[in-house]
Order: structure tokens, then C-alpha cells, then sequence
């Protein structure tokens, strides 16, 4: 069973000005929480605080805390290599490694240790299935990443992704430099992990996170505006806000 | 015709005019090379390349400003590129405070643009004067490392810049260290750009002279050493040319230029060679 997440008042300021204020919510273990929002809400921070790449940024401080399972996220004895191989992330842009495909899914497993070549070959295949993109590359795992397609090396981020064997996945929105078809594939994709992984989607897709989604959370401003569930929240919105941002994307 | 044509006439104008001034510029540029390597071709052969310099008889060689050359371009290229590589991995991958950066980049800046002649007075004065090294291909060596440093790191720099963020992003988000991602992405990635970097360096050492009159003299020694004095090609070229002696001096000058232009080329192509042999996309495709 995956964690669930368990968010307590977290804030964050860049440079002093607040980009989060005072969020609480909690993801179940196994479920997908879709974070929505106009631009500049936050969204994006949010998800980079759950796994700490927001340490990158200069001037950034927090408050507040944060749970994957029973452990915290912002404490000064978090094991950062720990918890970015619990929790997997992928990116608005595919950002595959200038490597070959084979290099790329076996990045993560190598940093950790894993230098058996038939251990590295049984993941790879493993994590290339998960991802379903094993029938596409089979045969083909020595070509340079960049000759897939850009859902392809989508999947290919997200099998890079699994092949560290995570409990959580964040996705920054993993569709918005897609066409259709392959955004569907990516969102049949979520569908399938659900359960195995808990997950976090940032979207500017109200039809996507409607589709993919078991929790919605609404920010505004780095304020949570509204969370609950997806299907409640999509059809009778609590707050005037989020109704307003619904029907205004909605017709 | 309506404004538009008006418009596509005029830039059709000056796109003739930029591309006249281009051919001519390239026109002049061959010409004196073209002039330099017919007067110097001849003269070129096996006795040329490996004989001593003569002072005042003609059929003098540029042994030994060769092996000096090539000795003194590695030496100060092994002594400045880790200094200079290590720089730009601190300026570049260790994000330092902003102030630290901007006075880096403003000294950078400044040793870029510090002519030959004003380093070669200054290392004259200590390492000559003060430390008593000889003008040898020790002291000229260093004085090359030092004059080559700021602009290794330059290129240094601007090689690890163009390695897309999101790829040090997406190996911290697998757990990754700074490090990690340094040995295993970045520096892979910036490999070609180096390579080409490197080459530019190269060529740029081998026609320094001012950094050299000074600290590696205008002559050469009986056999090769550190301590030895250390003339360069390029250095023996404005000897001959200004204060030579010898009656052939001038087909003299025009073989050392020519070797000289055969060395930056061997550089600059050896540089892009090895950029391309290393290549990899630098940028995710398209799509």
C-alpha cells in the first residue's frame, strides 16, 4: 500500500514574498490528487516542495510540514536521495538524458547502486512495460532517447521514473506538451498506476483532472481555495471561487 | 508597388550590400593568406622544420621554435584548463551568493580583456625579477597558463551553461547529488563544446607573442630544456621580421607564418573534429 500525504499548513515565501500560504490537505494513500489553478498560483511549487527540488531556489524558505507515510519531508534530517527516490516526478517538458533509452531508465537505478547488468536489463524491462512504451522500444533500447517521439520520451521519463521504484509520483503538468493522443496515453497511464502509486498531477486541464483524478485541490494566489473530491467538487463547488473558475474554463 | 515592395527592396539592398562587404573582407583575408603560404610553401622542407635558427647565413631553420611552440601551448593548456574548468564548475553548478558571481564575473572580464604586453611587464617583474627565473620556456609556459586562464574559463562556462536545466533537474529528482549529476550529465553533455573550446585555445596560444618577449626570450638555447630560452613561432616570426639578419629572411618569415597557419588550423579543426566525435544532441527534439 502506498503512503498517503499529509500536507499541515505548509507555506513557502520566495525572497520574502509568499507563494504558498498556510495549505492543508491530505492525499490517501493510492488516490490521485489533481492540483488546478490559474497561472502563477503556486501549483508548481507545491509539487516541488513534496520532493524537495524547491531547495534549488535561491532564497526560498517554508513552514509548516510535510508527511509521506510517517516520515517528514521538511525536516533538516530528511535524507534528500531517500526521498526523491520514494517520490518520482515528471516534468511539463519530456526531459529525457542525452543518452540511449536503455541509459536513460537505468539512470536512477545505477546512482543507487545497482550495477549487475541482468539486474539492470530486468528493471529497464520492467519499468519500460509499466510505462507501456516496452513494445515500441523493445530491440531498439540502445538508440539515443532523442530519436522517440514526444510522447514517447514522456513515457520514457515516467519508466525513468519507476525504475527507482517510488511510492509516489508527482507530475507537473506531464500532458500540456503533447498532442491529444499522446496526452491520452499518458492519462490512461495514471488511470492504470492508481493504487500501485500515490500521485499528484499538476494540470491546466479542468477536463483532465475531472477525468484522471480521485481528489481535486483549487488554488488561487498560494491560498487553497477548496479540496475534496474530484466528482463533488466538479459538479456542486463550495466555494463561489472555485465555481467561478470551473464554469469560467468550462464553457 | 505598394509599401511592402518598397519595403523588400530595401532589404534586398542592404542584404547585397552586407554580402559585398562580407566577400570583401573574406577577399583581403585570402588574399594575404594566400600571399604568405605561396612565398612560404617553397621554402618549406625537412631541413627548414628541424634545423636550428641562424643568425646572419641563410638556410636557417625553426627546429626548436617548433618543439617549443608545441611544448609550451600544452604545458600552459594542462596547467590553466583544470584551473579554469574547476572555476566554471564552481561559477556555473554550485550557484554561489550573487555578489561572490558578480565580482567573479567582473574580474573574469577584466583578466580578458588585460593585453599580452601589460601581463608579460607584470610576470616580467615578478617571476625575472623578483624570483630570478630565467626568460625560458618554464617562465613563458606559466606566463601562457596566465594569460589563458580567464579565457579557458570563459569558454569553460559558457560549455556548462548550454546544458539544459531540465536535464540537472530531472537526475536530482532521482536522488542524484550535485556531484552525481555533475560527473554523470553535466560534464558528459559540455564534453563537445570543451572539446571545441579547447581547440580555440589552442590555436590562440600558438600566435601569442607579446606574453612571451619578455618571459621566453627572443632565442634558443644549444639543446632543448625548461630553463632554456624558449622562442616560440610565432615570437621568431616578429624576430626575423623586425630584427632579423639573415639575407633570406624573408622567405624565412614566410615559412614560419605558414607552419604557424598550419598549427592554429591543426587546433581549430582538431578542436571541432573531437567536438563532433563526442557529439550528442544538445538540445531534447522537437516535436
Amino acid at each position: 500500500m502506498p503512503p498517503a500525504i499529509v500536507v499541515d499548513r505548509l507555506s513557502v515565501w520566495y525572497d520574502g514574498v509568499a507563494a504558498l500560504r498556510r495549505i492543508s490537505l491530505t492525499v490517501p494513500g493510492g488516490a490521485v490528487l489533481a492540483v488546478i489553478g490559474p497561472s502563477g498560483c503556486g501549483k508548481s511549487t507545491f509539487l516541488r516542495v513534496l520532493n524537495r527540488l524547491i531547495d534549488r531556489v535561491p532564497g526560498v524558505r517554508w513552514e509548516g510540514q510535510v508527511y509521506i507515510g510517517e516520515d517528514p519531508v521538511l525536516s533538516e534530517r530528511t535524507d534528500l536521495t531517500r526521498l526523491r527516490q520514494r517520490v518520482g516526478m515528471v516534468f511539463q517538458r519530456p526531459n529525457p538524458f542525452p543518452f540511449s533509452i536503455f541509459d536513460n531508465v537505468a539512470y536512477g537505478p545505477r546512482l543507487h547502486g545497482v550495477h549487475d547488468p541482468k539486474a539492470l536489463r530486468q528493471v529497464v524491462e520492467a519499468s519500460l512495460k509499466k510505462a507501456a512504451l516496452w513494445d515500441e522500444v523493445r530491440g531498439k533500447l540502445r538508440r539515443p532517447a532523442a530519436t522517440l517521439s514526444g510522447g514517447q520520451q514522456q513515457r520514457l521519463c515516467l519508466a525513468r521514473a519507476l525504475a527507482v521504484d517510488p511510492e509516489v509520483l508527482l507530475m507537473d503538468e506531464p500532458t500540456s506538451a503533447l498532442d491529444p493522443v499522446a496526452a491520452a496515453r499518458i492519462e490512461e497511464l495514471v488511470v492504470e498506476l492508481k493504487g500501485r502509486y500515490t500521485m499528484v498531477v499538476v494540470t491546466h486541464n479542468l477536463q483532465q483532472a475531472a477525468r484522471i483524478s480521485d481528489f481535486t485541490a483549487f488554488l488561487q494566489k498560494g491560498e487553497l481555495v477548496e479540496v475534496g473530491e474530484t466528482r463533488s467538487m466538479f459538479t456542486a463547488p463550495r466555494d463561489r471561487r472555485t465555481e467561478e473558475y470551473l464554469t469560467g474554463r468550462l464553457e | 508597388m505598394g509599401r511592402a515592395g518598397a519595403t523588400a527592396v530595401r532589404a534586398g539592398w542592404v542584404r547585397r550590400l552586407a554580402a559585398g562587404l562580407a566577400g570583401l573582407g573574406l577577399m583581403g583575408l585570402t588574399a594575404v593568406l594566400a600571399e604568405l603560404v605561396a612565398q612560404g610553401v617553397p621554402h618549406l622542407n625537412w631541413h627548414f622544420l628541424t634545423a636550428a635558427p641562424s643568425e646572419f647565413q641563410p638556410r636557417g631553420g625553426i627546429g626548436p621554435e617548433l618543439v617549443n611552440t608545441v611544448v609550451m601551448v600544452l604545458a600552459a593548456e594542462a596547467l590553466s584548463w583544470p584551473l579554469a574548468w574547476a572555476a566554471a564548475i564552481w561559477r556555473v553548478e554550485y550557484a554561489p551568493r550573487p555578489t561572490l558571481v558578480r565580482v567573479y564575473d567582473l574580474l573574469l572580464m577584466a583578466f580578458q580583456s588585460l593585453p599580452g604586453i601589460a601581463l608579460a611587464l607584470v610576470l616580467f617583474s615578478v617571476l625575472v625579477i623578483d624570483w630570478g627565473w630565467p626568460l625560458s620556456v618554464a617562465t613563458g609556459t606559466v606566463a601562457l597558463a596566465v594569460l589563458n586562464w580567464p579565457v579557458a574559463a570563459v569558454l569553460c562556462q559558457e560549455a556548462m551553461a548550454r546544458v539544459p536545466e531540465a536535464w540537472r533537474e530531472g537526475s536530482w529528482a532521482l536522488g542524484a547529488t550535485r556531484f552525481q549529476t555533475l560527473t554523470r550529465i553535466v560534464i558528459p553533455a559540455a564534453l563537445p563544446d570543451l572539446a571545441a573550446g579547447l581547440g580555440l585555445s589552442l590555436a590562440r596560444l600558438s600566435g601569442e607573442t607579446a606574453v612571451l618577449i619578455f618571459t621566453a626570450g627572443v632565442n634558443v638555447g644549444p639543446q632543448w630544456g625548461w630553463f632554456e630560452p624558449g622562442e616560440t613561432l610565432a615570437v621568431h616570426l616578429w624576430y626575423v621580421r623586425t630584427e632579423g639578419l639573415m639575407p633570406d629572411r624573408g622567405a624565412v618569415a614566410a615559412a614560419t607564418g605558414t607552419v604557424l597557419l598550419a598549427l592554429v588550423a591543426l587546433g581549430v579543426l582538431g578542436g571541432r573534429w573531437l567536438a563532433r566525435r563526442l557529439g550528442a544532441p544538445k538540445e531534447p527534439l522537437r516535436f
